[in-house]
């Protein structure tokens, strides 16, 4: 599973700045000045004021560049990372309870990084997959204890964040069947015990692997 | 105070100190592994451990809630066995609540709280030994803390005392100095931009003799930030070597 795994995560970039032998990264702190506005672009940690981009964390500085941009963009990394779920994100949450209207959960993982304690989400009804919305049944989606993979659709309300399942890539990944061993999906919808035999309705999602 | 000498003739205050000198300053920062950010520091005698928490979720209060930034919580303790006589009550008096709403007003200036909308960022400070400067003990190493929990800042902000006993201005007063009842000035800045966050008076002070004051505690901030530094560059290439070396 890339999107639950029990290590904290490192960004990417930071591996690279970790792994190859250049010279010492520079370490930043906070209100630091780094460039001019001119120069460079401010990238995640750090801020601009005064035509100049200035550090907001305590970290190594990177130089990034994009394609079809001329100016590169500078970030500083922490080691640790935390993440919050934002609108578009693909979360991996743990369904807690299923009702007729809708389907709670906790979300664990946003994107790849681990989330130090859960957050809230909710799946409505009309959300849990794209084609037939009405004839969604939850309970033939969702059981308690089910880890899903899901993106995020709005903050909601004050409680929860909104989660969508509507997609081929989003759904149940991991399930337990009520012999109590780990499903295998076998179509869009069915999941099937190993132990028994037995099938079980799911919302399947179609794990993709990611290229690295 | 009759009879006490602040300043000896030669120059030097109780403590053995020259007016504009600081007090030691020793700090560590990551001290817990269950609070996302920690740190502890000592200002000569004065101790102060900061925990924060968060970014996460508001709880307790659902009225809080900003929809446009995070909401920063405060909470200022004093240990019991802080002080010389032995505290009743660790934090809820009237003191300890002005502290913490101080510390809050102090780092939702210099939080960026608009990258956390509809969360909540909980900043635990106590006191565990007082010797004067509670204050700027509390804001440096809360300062520390959200530094270790990498919330976004805009610069640092430190913290000073500065106060002006027998004609002269004098540089982080201790305990002694303060009960001696003159003036002193608590400021807290960031000193990259030289922005004052907060700055307070506890007595009167002529006005000709505040810029003096003041000049010396923004001296004063400036040195501590000096400390402050090394140490979060020191803290962050040590873990980045214990991660290069795993």
């Amino acid at each position: 599973m890339i999107f639950c795994s029990d290590t904290p995560h490192l960004p990417e970039v930071a591996v690279t700045i970790l792994s190859t032998n250049m010279a010492a990264p520079r370490v930043c702190v906070p209100g630091e000045r780094l460039f001019s506005t001119a120069d460079c672009e401010a990238g995640p940690g750090t801020y601009v004021h005064h035509g100049y981009i200035y550090s907001c964390l305590a970290g190594y500085m990177h130089k990034r560049k994009t394609e079809g941009k001329e100016l590169s963009i500078v970030e500083v990394i922490r080691q640790k990372e935390d993440a919050v779920p934002r609108i578009g994100s693909i979360v991996t949450a743990k369904v807690t309870s299923v009702s007729g209207r809708m389907c709670k959960c906790a979300i664990t993982c946003v994107e790849r990084t681990t989330l130090r304690e859960p957050f809230r989400g909710l799946i409505r009804k009309e959300d849990v997959r794209a084609t037939e919305k009405d004839r969604v049944e939850m309970y033939k989606c969702f059981r308690p204890g089910d880890i899903v993979l899901a993106r995020v659709l709005s903050l909601g309300d004050a409680n929860c964040y909104l989660l969508s399942t509507a997609e081929n890539e989003l759904g149940v990944v991991l399930a337990l069947s009520e012999a109590g061993a780990q499903m295998v999906p076998v179509s869009w919808c069915d999941m099937q015990c190993p132990k028994t035999g037995s099938k079980e309705f799911r919302k399947v999602a179609k794990v993709q692997l990611q290229q690295e | 105070m009759a009879g006490l000498e602040i300043i000896s003739d030669q120059g030097y205050r109780i403590d053995g100190r020259r007016s504009s000198e600081l007090r030691k300053v020793c700090a560590r920062m990551g001290v817990f592994t269950q609070a996302d950010g920690s740190a502890y520091i000592e200002q000569g005698n004065t101790k102060a451990l900061a925990t924060v928490y968060g970014p996460h979720e508001v709880r307790k209060g659902r009225g809080k809630i900003q929809h446009d930034r995070a909401v920063v919580n405060c909470q200022f303790s004093m240990a019991t066995f802080s002080t010389g006589e032995r505290k009743s009550r660790p934090k809820g008096d009237r003191r300890s609540q002005e502290m913490s709403m101080h510390l809050r007003q102090t780092f939702e200036a210099v939080i960026v709280t608009e990258l956390f909308p509809r969360s909540q960022i909980d900043i635990y400070v106590q006191i565990l030994q007082a010797d004067g400067g509670n204050y700027c003990a509390c804001v440096n190493a809360a300062t520390l803390a959200v530094i270790d929990a990498g919330i976004p800042m805009k610069d640092y902000v430190c913290a000073c005392t500065a106060g002006f006993i027998q004609d002269s201005p004098l540089l982080d007063i201790s305990y002694v100095e303060e009960s001696a009842g003159a003036p002193f000035l608590t400021v807290a800045m960031m000193p990259k931009s030289e922005q004052i966050v907060l700055l307070e008076m506890n007595s009167r002070l002529h006005a000709d003799n505040m810029e003096k004051v003041l000049d010396l505690a923004t001296q004063g901030c400036k040195d501590v930030f000096a400390v402050l530094d090394r140490h979060v560059r020191d803290h962050v290439s040590e873990s980045h070597a214990l991660m290069t070396a795993s």
